[in-house]
């Protein structure tokens, strides 16, 4: 059956039987690749059903806020690469849509003159931290994510009117998904609850900032 | 004959599970062939929550057989009443329900899918004992297990079912469950399984099924 084999010579050599040089590489490209857990954070994007702050905004995305990545080496469960980018700042896009009657997204935190004119105000959200436990650590039966934000509120003219600074938490089983799959979920998660928060518990105090400090614009947006 | 035999082997080696259903009901209920019920798991910030495979396990038993019940699954309502189903906001009773109708759009997104009950779902299945010992080898002649272990579990849950027309607590039905599960080392490793969480989400189901169709 195998009389017809015979040893490969030439090029063909040389792809099968590699140097054995290339071992340790290979040995050390397979054990990083092993430890290293990239995690895309996809989910929904609901739209929230709150009552309209009535007002102009700019929204600003940083790059940072825009293509947020957090790296983790941890000693016992390896690398994490956590990419909350996208689903984030899509998130965030729905929600500022739902909490004012007006928005547009700006590129820059200072206004234009033209665009001091049609603004009442400017919204900066930011992350200001990203934390995750894996069950080897916190010994429970969960992955858990805590996300805190701040929302900066300023006036057309960039004067500060505000900061708020919350944090949403997300938990996924253990059992049920994978662990890079319980750290996605946790995170979805965690965006959602900040997103919670921020529409539930910080936009009357955004509303009644833009009351207090008259800045609308439009009269019939003034309450 | 092969695949009535493994059927046979696993009735046997399913262990017993002895459980309780207990039922109280506030108000007459009854549902209409286009009007839907929401499971959802109560969620908390504590290490224990309502597993979501328990609330799969009862959304697959009311939505199959001769009396389904139509469901919505329960990531599409929280999705569709964000963010007033989240567990941060979501409401404790029945009495919470006209506050949040208060909110802008929440009313009319319910009535669109003609939600008539919320089955709120708490509880969780624990390991509450466990022992023996069990050891298993592997050498060049071979290899085997030798020894026992056991572990009992106690499955315990409660649905909570408002009916959103009338604004109040339909009201509830409670599952508990408890079996030992067993494994044998005799030569090979034979399981013996007991499934509480299982049953209690049968048993649960069943009688959530009989408590919204039968009515009174």
């Amino acid at each position: 059956m195998f009389k017809g084999w015979s040893r490969p010579t030439g090029f063909y050599a040389k792809i099968i039987r590699p140097p054995l040089i290339y071992l340790p590489l290979l040995l050390i490209l397979l054990t990083h690749g092993a430890c290293t857990k990239t995690v895309l954070v996809k989910g929904s994007l609901p739209t929230p059903l709150v009552k309209k702050i009535p007002a102009r905004v700019g929204v600003y995305y940083s790059k940072e806020f825009r293509s947020y990545l957090h790296k983790e080496d941890l000693p016992q469960s390896g690398t994490y690469h956590i990419d909350l980018g996208d689903q984030n700042l899509n998130f965030f896009r729905n929600l500022s849509t739902a909490l004012f009657t007006e928005v547009i997204e700006i590129d820059s935190p200072e206004l234009s003159d033209e665009q001091r004119l049609e603004l009442d105000a400017i919204f900066i959200p930011k992350i200001v931290e990203y934390g995750f436990l894996v069950p080897a650590i916190s010994t429970l039966a969960f992955h858990e994510v805590s996300i805190k934000y701040e929302i900066q509120l300023k006036d057309r003219y960039g004067k500060n009117l505000g900061d708020w600074a919350f944090v949403g938490y997300g938990k996924a089983e253990s059992e049920r998904f994978g662990s890079g799959a319980a750290v996605k979920e946790a995170t979805v998660l965690a965006i959602r609850d900040g997103g919670a928060r921020l529409a539930t518990e910080i936009a009357p105090f955004l509303s009644s900032v833009l009351d207090d400090a008259e800045v609308r614009q439009r009269k019939e947006l003034i309450r | 004959m092969i695949i009535r035999g493994a059927i046979l082997l696993c009735l046997v080696l399913t262990g017993c599970v002895s459980s309780r259903i207990e039922q109280s009901r506030s108000t007459v209920t009854g549902i209409d062939f286009d009007e839907a019920m929401v499971i959802l798991g109560r969620a908390s910030y504590s290490d224990r929550e309502t597993k979501v495979s328990f609330t799969d396990c009862i959304e697959s038993e009311l939505s199959t057989g001769k009396t389904a019940i139509r469901l919505i699954p329960q990531n599409q309502f929280k999705d569709d009443l964000y963010p007033w189903f989240e567990p941060r906001t979501a409401p404790t009773s029945a009495s919470d329900l006209s506050r949040l109708f208060a909110e802008p759009g929440v009313r009319a997104r319910i009535d669109e899918a003609k939600v008539r009950y919320l089955a709120w779902i708490e509880g969780d299945t624990l390991t509450t004992d466990r022992g023996g010992s069990m050891s298993c080898t592997l050498t060049t002649f071979g290899g085997g297990c030798f020894g026992m272990s056991y572990w009992e579990q106690d499955a315990s849950y409660q649905a909570s079912i408002w009916d959103v027309k009338q604004l109040t607590t339909a009201g509830k039905i409670s599952a508990d469950a408890s079996g030992t599960s067993y494994i044998a080392g005799l030569v090979i490793p034979i399981p013996i399984i007991a499934r509480p969480g299982n049953a209690a989400c049968k048993g649960l189901a069943a009688q959530l099924r009989e408590f919204i169709l039968d009515g009174s």
